[in-house]
């Protein structure tokens, strides 16, 4: 057994304001370091809860408001790979973040404009991620994997 | 965590700055309006120390790149100086930001790089 055998699933449930972000990433590096997840794959998994609450908060309406943000984090573990998969679930305005189309990258500062970034970061920084719509409420997944000895 | 950040005008129009703690949504709202009265000005020359950077999320990177970017507007140059800090320069990387503004891991050199 390894020292980390702890597959239980963690939650958490915020407000949809600003100030719970921290408390959130405060969370889920707790709850990582619990399961022993890389220190690397931590701070990817947790620019990707920062996005996607950011954007939540930002983009959701106010239908957001009528219910808490859920939370859930899970580390499962087999002989040839590890995942990490954290859940965010939000009642706000139904939308798939990843059907929107990557915007191309400026080839210079004078062409850079601001939005977009959070996008990329979830795109780039995931392993693997996904969105679904269910009994009302916005379902983003991710996933960070990584060998065993990492 | 605050986010704390200093700045030392090395000459008239030669700035570093530093920000440390984390560059989050409360983080970034915290400094934004002090980071652009301290980084841009006609033909300022800056380096920004981020070396101390325990996070950066989107909202901090886009504050870079408008500063940066107003900065340039007025004939100056920011530079990001990122030491050993490797999780800020995979953000960075990941974003595709160092493409855009000069991002260096010696103190030294990023000097150099703003005043050249």
């Amino acid at each position: 057994m390894t020292p980390f055998a702890d597959n239980s699933i963690a939650e958490l449930s915020i407000r949809a304001e600003t100030v719970e972000v921290r408390r959130a990433s405060a969370w889920l590096e707790q709850a990582s370091l619990d399961r022993g997840v890389p220190p690397e794959e931590i701070a990817r998994i947790e620019l990707c809860l920062n996005e996607a609450l950011a954007n939540v908060i930002s983009h959701s309406g106010n239908e957001v408001l009528s219910s808490p943000i859920s939370l859930q984090f899970q580390v499962h573990r087999d002989q040839s790979a590890n995942a990490a998969t954290l859940m965010v679930s939000d009642s706000g305005t139904p939308f798939d973040p990843f059907s929107i189309s990557p915007q191309p990258r400026p080839k210079t500062l004078a062409e850079a404009e601001p939005g977009g970034l959070g996008l990329l970061m979830m795109r780039n920084l995931a392993d693997k991620a996904s969105y679904r719509y269910l009994d009302g409420r916005n379902q983003i997944t991710f996933s960070v994997h990584w060998a065993e000895g990492q | 965590m605050a986010v704390d950040i200093n700045f030392e005008d090395v000459s008239e129009n030669f700035r570093r700055i530093s920000l440390s703690g984390r560059l989050d949504i409360l983080g970034t709202d915290s400094i934004e309006l002090k980071f652009t009265s301290l980084a841009v000005a006609t033909q300022r020359r800056v380096v920004v120390d981020l070396t101390a950077i325990s996070f950066l999320a989107s909202i901090g990177i886009r504050a870079l790149i408008s500063n940066a970017k107003a900065l340039q507007q007025r004939g100056g140059k920011m530079v990001l100086f990122v030491g050993d800090n490797a999780s800020i320069i995979k953000t960075l990387e990941t974003t595709g930001i160092d493409t855009l503004i000069p991002v260096v891991t010696d103190a030294a050199l990023a000097d150099t790089i703003a005043l050249a």
